[in-house]
């Protein structure tokens, strides 16, 4: 079987720089993943990113996969693939267990991001996408002149009760806390004063209940613990982002967020050979641009890796 | 005949139509976010709320499922 010198595991920018920098460095490289693109998938538009100033995100994201494409020949691009285990995670030789096959390597690079936080009460996973979403950006169409319900009030919770001020009739929006918080805040104030919009401190979801869709959401007033149930047809969820590394089976050093411990120097995690990179590492800051340079990071590292075992 | 019951916000929605593109499917693309009847009829057909909804020869697949696309439509995937 063919042994890469490194696989690259995730399709987000940070794993697209990664794979830039192996194929420079001519290492024999695959990277593996489901699709390409990551969270700029998801963005309206990126304003943040050196150079394409105001560029919608699924744009940036298309340039991104272009300048990966330039090294194809190089690369083994394994789009469409899903990671489900990483054997012999302590040992030189390292096999990534995918869908649709088995790859040895000497080294593999983590950068599968994060995706959106579940949420983990009664009705939840039963109503998903009956009703329960989480992209605003994909349904908030579908819920025209519909009551919802927003579970959230970080950026991304405030981002979507304001997309769906233009389409539903009424927003119940459901804050943990007493405040909205991120850097959204003036937004959040003038949104509490919309006359759709109906806002709960403080207030935690308890149940989602329903017939063949939602039908009502049950939430907990954590100041009175009192509960009340709202008719809702539709509920958006908003609660943050968790990281995507459910095939790691504890071989790695983790942080309490479930991130990736990694050297910032080098990208390097607790077990040689394994670097990760991007938002599933423990970086503090969670950018397109923190996430592409560590990703660099991490491919010049595992070349230092790879020549101070003497496998070049 | 293929159907794409999408959103123009929805970023798999523009990920699934790019696929279908670049492997030369022909297909009709049917805005929900401003067309009530077709958001009816996908929720009745799929049974769910969400987009993109793919319709194969009255087959229903549910969000960008590229192996599912790529057996109905005998795709080299």
């Amino acid at each position: 079987m063919k042994i890469y010198d490194l696989i690259i595991i995730g399709g987000g920018p940070a794993a697209m720089s990664a794979g830039i920098y192996a194929a420079r460095r001519k290492m024999r490289t695959a990277i593996i993943a489901q699709a390409f693109g990551g969270q700029m998938n998801a963005s309206y538009v990126i304003e943040n990113y050196l150079g394409p100033y105001g560029t919608p995100g699924p744009d940036l994201a298309k340039k991104f996969i272009w300048h990966l494409n330039v090294y194809k020949k190089d690369l083994d691009i394994k789009e469409g693939e899903t990671v489900k285990k990483i054997s012999g995670c302590e040992t030189f030789e390292k096999t990534v267990i995918t869908d649709k096959g088995e790859y040895k390597t000497k080294s593999i690079i983590i950068a599968t991001g994060k995706i959106e936080r579940k949420l983990d009460i009664k009705g939840a996973e039963e109503f998903e996408r009956k009703g329960v979403t989480y992209c605003a950006t994909c349904d908030a169409p579908l819920f025209k002149d519909k009551t919802v319900a927003v579970v959230g009030a970080g950026d991304s919770g405030i981002d979507t009760v304001d997309q769906l001020t233009h389409y539903a009739s009424k927003i119940y929006w459901l804050n943990k806390y007493e405040q909205p918080k991120g850097t959204q805040v003036n937004v959040a104030r003038t949104l509490m004063e919309n006359p759709k919009v109906e806002y709960f401190p403080q207030c935690l979801p308890k149940e989602i209940k329903g017939d063949k869709f939602v039908g009502s959401l049950v939430c907990e007033d954590l100041a009175t613990k009192e509960e009340r149930e709202i008719e809702v047809q539709g509920i958006f969820v908003e609660i943050g982002m968790t990281p995507k590394i459910d095939f790691i089976n504890g071989c790695l050093k983790m942080n309490e967020a479930g991130e990736v411990i990694v050297d910032h120097r080098t990208c390097a995690t607790s077990v040689p050979g394994i670097f990760a990179a991007g938002d599933v590492a423990d970086t503090k800051h969670k950018q397109i641009v923190v996430a592409a340079g560590q990703g660099a990071i991490a491919a010049l590292s595992v070349a230092e890796y790879l020549k101070n075992n003497n496998y070049n | 005949m293929v159907k794409i019951y999408s959103t123009p916000t929805c970023h798999y929605c523009v990920t699934l139509k790019t696929f279908l593109k670049e492997k030369g499917v022909e297909f009709q693309d049917v805005d929900v976010a401003f067309d009530e009847k077709a958001r009816d009829e996908m929720v009745e057909k799929s049974g769910q709320m969400g987009v993109p909804v793919v319709e194969i020869d009255n087959q229903i697949i549910v969000g960008f499922d590229r192996d599912k696309i790529c057996e109905l439509l005998k795709l080299e995937c």
